[in-house]
């Protein structure tokens, strides 16, 4: 059977102005993340005793806080049927963070402890939000 | 929750994109709603009734 043309998977022009929207202010605020990541490492003396050290280490956080308010702007641009979806998966991400929060401190009463303990956890919830996004995304 | 979407739509030769637009949605939406994967909330219904000229119960059948 002839596909119909009206059948297009293309986007929409209303897809492609929130996708741009979210391009234009995401990047900027990732970029600057970067930026500030990589200037208290190179200058922080995080390895040092000066106390001025906790401010250059926590200094990268004012750019987070930049992405996370375009994620927020993006989020508040989608309509209902897709911020149900975004929510599926950022609720399975949190759910995995979580669980792997209490693994890793279960864990670290038994002796183990590691440093990169919290970075296990970001990486468990990111994984979960993103794969979680692409299953819910192919089933839509 | 069946509808009638699709063939409206096409029966104004509109793609799911140009569909999307008049709506204020995704793409992504519009298929969800035309394959019944997702009842649209009450304004949405309103909207798309307005859209077609057709009250809510003659595009979308609670029964279905």
């Amino acid at each position: 059977m002839m596909t119909s043309n009206l059948d297009r998977s293309e986007q929409s022009r209303g897809d492609r102005a929130r996708g741009w929207a979210y391009v234009r202010e995401f990047v900027p605020a990732m970029l600057a993340y970067c930026v500030v990541l990589v200037l208290v490492l190179t200058f922080g003396d995080l390895d040092g005793t000066s106390p001025w050290r906790f401010l250059w280490a926590v200094l990268p956080v004012l750019p987070l806080i930049w992405v996370c308010i375009t994620v927020v702007r993006h989020l508040r641009r989608l309509d209902d049927y897709q911020q149900r979806l975004t929510l599926q998966s950022l609720g399975v991400g949190f759910a995995v963070a979580m669980a792997v929060a209490v693994t890793m401190g279960l864990l670290g009463a038994a002796g183990l402890q590691t440093l990169v303990t919290p970075w296990i956890i970001f990486g468990a919830g990111m994984a979960g939000w993103g794969i979680t996004s692409i299953v819910v995304a192919r089933r839509a | 929750m069946k509808n009638t979407l699709r063939g409206l739509r096409e029966d104004m030769g509109w793609t799911q994109g140009h569909l999307a637009d008049r709506l204020d949605v995704s793409r992504q939406t519009v298929n969800a709603l035309e394959t019944g994967k997702y009842d649209p909330s009450l304004p949405l219904a309103f909207k798309i009734a307005r859209l077609f000229d057709r009250s809510i119960e003659e595009i979308f059948d609670p029964d279905g």
